[in-house]
């Protein structure tokens, strides 16, 4: 069994590759410039915001974040086990790691029907505005990631595979991104206020 | 390596749930807890799911330096 071994010391050579880590800070400052726009916002209006998160339900938030936590280990597993050469079980794994986002994405859209059943939508105030734009903007994201690992799943799928390690890793580092992004939204939407 | 990955996601389900749990605690430091809690989370995705741990020690900086300015503006501000 062959292993695969790629030099990362290279400061060029980040896991995942040096354009995909690039855009990897664009959206985390992109994201975290938000959520501190939203902190600044909630100290001109704390008591909105407080019972605005009330309004939000943690639980459903925790179960998404364990949701993200256990796809996004199945997709290191499934890398690990494409670089031991065992293709059959890395892609048994990227099964689970779609699994387990598509989870994400059926109890993201529970949540997104009863908030706009309540009336809670982008426009009912500055909390709800935040939360619709950030929430929303990451769910792109997911989705983007999963068909990202549709391809890569039918890529390396076939027998004459011309899928890289290089391409998975890639592809593996904008799914983890997603994950990197929900960790720093769900305990400030979710829990501070 | 998938004993590391394990324990890292093991790590991480118990750091998710007691920072849901302790946001139902009052105190004056509840908050900043929350907010380590998240930047230990973000840096054992970084470092172990995504590898960073084998990076150059330019990545790892960048990445600690984000996650240590982000939790200290949103701790002063919050």
């Amino acid at each position: 069994m062959n292993k695969v071994s790629i030099n990362y010391k290279n400061i060029y050579y980040p896991p995942g590759g040096i354009l995909l880590w690039i855009i990897i800070f664009l959206e985390l400052f992109t994201f975290g410039i938000a959520l501190i726009a939203m902190v600044f916002y909630s100290k001109q209006e704390p008591l909105l915001f407080h019972d605005s998160r009330l309004l939000l339900n943690a639980t459903f938030g925790m179960i998404n974040t364990l949701f993200l936590l256990t796809s996004g280990y199945f997709m290191a597993v499934s890398v690990a086990q494409l670089k031991a050469n065992n293709r059959k079980k890395s892609n048994t794994y990227l099964l689970l790691t779609m699994l387990f986002g598509m989870l994400f994405l059926a109890l993201k859209s529970f949540e997104y029907y009863g908030k706009l059943n309540e009336g809670l939508d982008l426009s009912y105030n500055t909390f709800f505005t935040f939360y619709w734009l950030l929430t929303l903007f990451h769910v792109i994201h997911v989705i983007v990631g999963l068909v990202i690992l549709t391809s890569v799943y039918f890529g390396i799928r076939k027998p004459q595979s011309n899928t890289s390690i290089e391409d998975v890793e890639a592809s593996a580092a904008f799914w983890h991104m997603c994950d990197l992004i929900w960790i720093i939204l769900f305990p400030v939407i979710y829990l501070l206020f | 390596m998938k004993t590391t990955i394990s324990l890292t996601w093991l790590i991480l389900i118990v750091l998710t749930i007691t920072s849901a749990y302790i946001s139902n605690l009052q105190g004056t430091y509840i908050a900043f807890v929350i907010l380590i809690l998240a930047a230990l989370k973000f840096l054992g995705i970084a470092f172990q799911f995504m590898e960073l741990k084998k990076a150059h020690v330019f990545w790892k900086g960048i990445i600690i330096g984000f996650v240590v300015i982000f939790i200290g503006i949103i701790s002063v501000v919050i």
